[in-house]
């Protein structure tokens, strides 16, 4: 079977660039406004586990077509052995820095590969299109035309009418924010180019959808991980006996919310790598956290247990050891020995903590004052961060790897609407555990990343 | 099988990787796995999908096995900066497991002795050895077993957190938090920090482990002082109420609770005669008054029984706590791994088709010097000139809309020639001729700003300049059509026309900019 391979082609600043990048999901594509940006070709292969499915091939632009031609024109030739002048045209000029553009681009046609030839379709239609499409139908190669929508303007029709001469067929795609669907329909679109290459070009789809399904998936988890994550945080500071309490609450809540900042930010950044974006930047506003939500409560503990907790163990351990005494005597004691053992097991439990929880083991006191905020009791702070999470994750997910300005994620208004009631009452039951914080488990975080994948599937996490 | 081409060292690993999923292992991949995610994010994606991808394919054969295939992962894998802290974890465990068995131990003994404590004055009473031997065991017991109820019903769940504080283990947890460089600090990554979600019931169970570990060492150390006492000891055991509680209903009862051994051990169950003989009261002469039929040696006879009811009622049922515990704890230690924050990725890593688009290696790009736009010339000489116009590719089509533009450039129109677009090279060179000849001031080149400069345009410039002995200002009109022209076009043909060296190449707008 022969390899599919696609050299994408055109006049400079066309956004040849952009449809490898967007079709190859690459961002280190060079893009630039300047013309011969792109001055060698270069190969963005699609490899599924080291065996390649199809090339594109990203090529510079043409700079002198219209003598191209003309040197073509001149060799006395009839239809039949275009292909051969073209080609010797290329073997002749290779060392030409004139025509270096020329050959470069001409190269992969001469070895087979497709055309892809690319037009901005929001600007006018002009002559000097006319050469490099001449040239283009005379290595006769298999050729497709793409109308890139680069500005607001619409030529369509005019370029489809002066394509529609030199290309069998013409597509319209904007590799700024062609979906994932598009890029699918527009592969496959690349299969009616050669009857041969449609099968390597079905499996690459086929390869393509499950990863963009897989992505959903790691995104889902990760969105879950970094909500139940948030939801449960909480900051623990230990109180000197001679710090101010209210200086050190309000430092413990700024650094909760710093805490609940960066773990958002961890969790764009993940998500952005699952869509293999590594340098995207970022403009969002942070999330909100108002200090009602954050009660800063004071308590007292000493080997983790609080001083009723304490109390209780003391207690429970005087009677037993009074137990011990009753059962010594025979039970004359009448059970004495186990109340008075609780009583004063608790008692010196309460009493002795303080001095206790002062010593100091391996450098560290046993015990003390401490100060804790968090989880999170806002009922409505889980749909908050989830709404923008989702709505991180669609905007990557619609994301063209030809984007280069920053993603600007706009102020999510309130909370997530759920629109199922099902699956408002599921993702309810889940926050309220976590809140709680008395049923942690993993299949909490299965449920929610399951949850969240069904909202994500469903679609109404959109951007307006 | 693994591929012959892999490294010496990671075949070895291979061999590893197939031992049992003990707790110990897999605390140790938990601990391992949970340092190696995060260390492993510094590492970069592209890097971490390749070598992920080769070491899954040879994991294929335990696809179906999260947390195995995460242990040849983490036998085979290499991680700058990683270092593997999961054995110094594991040592610290079994070191706690034998601090609690030795507490559990002393304590049971302790605590027997206490209660098998006897002078000869008074014989032992068996209510009190079967109320804290057995009766506290079990209460004990169903202490525990609602400790350990399902987490999804809300009610038990308070119960749970409030019986919690009661397990004995939670003395590991603490004795591990004080020895963080010994391993603590590894150990605590299952109960403490991010992992916290997914760790949970792994972390309650493991506290009950431990507890059981203490309950179990406690019973066989009850058993331990029972038997030396027995050994080395006489002791008389008798029984005694104040309720109306007939001989026939405690030997009854006691044939109740004697009922899992009876056929088994059927010595340990005490007959009547000798539940009837040792009853006493204390207002009797002697320790077992007037109605005492049996001799001491023969009143030592509920030994068996006692022995048997710590057996069934404490020893076996927590040795069956304990494999529970030792089970559950494996269980949810095995279901945390591949759910560990990282893992899910990792795993996607692993199993699925490696799919690459991008190109390999930088990118060559045009030796462009970037241009501030401040610096960029050329720039256009606002004078009045009289120019000859040439329209660059089809541009004179729109004579009538470029009029006002020129106009207001104080560009004077001489004359109007075209170049450029469909037309050919060699009427291009005639436009030039015809340029050189014509006496007009200037040349304007009106151009369409949407265009980009190509290096045919700049031909027809240098061979303008290359031509004309008349040296002539050359004026480039950018035109945006009804669009107008941004500041970016204009900036990429000032950049572009730059390269020329030309100081009397000047670029202006042709209408209004954007």
């Amino acid at each position: 079977m022969t390899r599919p391979v696609f050299a994408v082609v055109g006049h400079p600043n066309k956004g040849k660039s952009s449809i490898v990048a967007t079709l190859a999901g690459d961002e280190s594509v060079a893009i630039s406004a300047l013309p011969g940006t792109t001055a060698a070709a270069r190969e963005y292969p699609m490899v599924v586990d080291g065996e390649t499915l199809y090339v594109l091939i990203d090529t510079p632009g043409f700079q002198r077509a219209r003598e191209a031609l003309e040197w073509m024109q001149a060799q006395s030739g009839s239809s039949v052995d275009r292909p051969d002048i073209v080609r010797r045209f290329v073997e002749q000029h290779r060392q030409d820095e004139r025509f270096a553009a020329e050959c470069r681009l001409l190269a992969p046609l001469l070895e087979g590969a497709g055309i892809l030839y690319v037009v901005d379709g929001s600007r006018p239609f002009g002559d000097e299109y006319e050469a490099e499409m001449e040239i283009l139908r005379w290595t006769g190669q298999p050729s497709l035309a793409l109308i890139n929508m680069i500005g607001s303007g619409d030529y369509r029709g005019e370029w489809q009418k002066a394509l529609g001469q030199f290309f069998r067929i013409v597509r319209v795609f904007n590799a700024m924010n062609a979906d994932f669907d598009k890029r699918v329909q527009l592969l496959l679109a690349f299969g009616q180019l050669r009857e041969d290459w449609r099968p390597a070009l079905e499996r690459a789809v086929q390869a393509l959808q499950a990863e963009q399904a897989l992505r959903r998936s790691l995104a889902a988890r990760l969105i879950a991980e970094c909500l139940a994550a948030m939801i449960v945080h909480r900051r623990r500071q230990a109180v000197p006996d001679t710090a101010p309490g209210e200086p050190l609450r309000e430092q413990l809540r700024a650094a909760y919310r710093r805490d609940l900042v960066s773990m958002e930010n961890d969790c764009r950044r993940q998500v952005e790598q699952v869509y293999h974006y590594r340098h995207l930047q970022r403009q969002e506003a942070l999330v909100e956290v108002l200090d009602a939500d954050l009660f800063a409560a004071q308590t007292w503990r000493l080997f983790g247990l609080t001083r009723q907790q304490l109390v209780a163990t003391g207690g429970l351990g005087g009677a037993a050891a009074g137990g011990v005494v009753d059962v010594a005597v025979g039970g004359h004691s009448l059970l004495l020995g186990t109340g008075i053992g609780a009583l004063i097991g608790g008692i010196s439990a309460w009493a002795t903590a303080d001095r206790v929880a002062d010593i100091k083991l391996l450098g560290r006191p046993l015990g003390g004052q401490e100060l804790s905020v968090g989880p999170m009791r806002n009922i409505n702070f889980p749909y908050v961060v989830l709404g923008r999470a989702l709505w991180h994750q669609r905007m990557v997910e619609d994301r063209t790897h030809a984007s280069r300005a920053p993603l600007e994620i706009a102020a999510v208004p309130g909370a997530l609407q759920v629109a199922g009631l099902q699956q408002r009452k599921s993702l309810e039951k889940i926050f309220a555990a976590l809140r709680k914080q008395a049923a942690l488990e993993p299949a909490l975080l299965d449920r929610l990343s399951a949850s969240i994948e069904g909202l994500m599937q469903a679609g109404d996490t959109a951007p307006p | 099988m693994v591929p012959s081409t892999l490294p010496e060292s990671m075949r070895g690993a291979h061999m590893r990787y197939t031992r049992s999923m003990t707790h110990a292992t897999l605390l140790s991949d938990l601990i391992d796995l949970t340092t190696a995610l995060k260390t492993d994010n510094a590492t970069d994606l592209e890097q971490r999908k390749q070598r992920d991808r080769a070491i899954g394919k040879t994991l294929q054969a335990q696809r179906k096995h999260p947390a195995r295939q995460l242990r040849g992962w983490l036998e085979r894998v290499e991680i700058r900066g990683w270092q593997r802290r999961g054995q110094a974890g594991v040592q610290l465990y079994h070191v706690l497991g034998v601090v609690l068995a030795v507490a559990g131990l002393s304590a049971g003994w302790g605590l027997a002795g206490a209660l098998l404590h006897y002078t000869g004055a008074t014989p032992i009473n068996v209510f009190h050895a079967l109320g804290v031997l057995v009766l506290a065991q079990i209460a004990l017991l169903v202490l525990w077993a609602l400790s350990m109820l399902p987490v999804t019903l809300p009610w038990f769940a308070g119960l749970r957190s409030a019986l919690g504080f009661l397990h004995p283990g939670r003395l590991a947890r603490w004795i591990a938090g004080r020895f963080p460089q010994r391993g603590g600090s590894a150990l605590e990554v299952v109960w403490h920090g991010d992992n916290l979600m997914v760790t949970a019931p792994a972390a309650r169970w493991l506290l009950s482990f431990w507890s059981q570990l203490f309950s179990f060492w406690f019973n066989l150390g009850v058993l331990a002082a029972v038997f030396y006492l027995i050994a080395f000891s006489d002791l008389a055991f008798a029984w005694s109420t104040t309720l109306k509680l007939s001989d026939a209903d405690f030997h009854g009862l006691l044939r109740v609770l004697s009922w899992p051994w009876h056929n088994l051990v059927p010595a340990a169950v005490p007959s009547r005669e000798l539940v009837e003989a040792s009853r006493y009261y204390r207002l009797d002469a002697g320790p077992l008054g007037g109605g005492a039929k049996l001799s001491g040696a023969q009143l030592g006879g509920w030994w068996p029984f006692l022995v048997a009811a710590v057996v069934c009622y404490g020893l076996v049922p927590r040795l069956l706590t304990l494999l529970i515990s030792w089970q559950r704890t494996r269980h949810h230690l095995a279901r945390a791994l591949p759910r560990l924050p990282g893992a899910p990725e990792l795993l996607a890593r692993l199993n699925s088709p490696l799919v690459t688009t991008a190109a390999g290696g930088a990118q060559e790009r045009a030796a462009v010097r970037p241009v501030a736009p401040e610096e960029a010339g050329p720039r256009s000489a606002l004078a009045p000139v009289p120019c000859t116009i040439v329209g660059w590719s089809d541009t004179l089509d729109h004579r009538a809309a470029l009029g006002g533009g020129l106009q207001a450039l104080g560009i004077q129109p001489r004359d109007w020639l075209s170049a450029g677009g469909g037309r050919s090279t060699q009427q291009d060179r005639e436009t030039v001729a015809a340029l050189c000849q014509h006496a007009a001031e200037g040349v304007a080149v009106v151009t369409k700003a949407w265009e980009p400069p190509l290096l045919e345009f700049l031909d027809f410039l240098q061979a303008l300049r290359a031509q004309c002995t008349r040296h002539q200002p050359i004026l480039v009109l950018l035109w945006g059509a009804g669009d107008g022209v941004s500041r970016a076009q204009s900036d990429t043909w000032r950049q572009t026309l730059r390269q020329l060296k030309d100081p009397d190449l000047h670029l202006e707008v042709l209408g209004a900019a954007r």
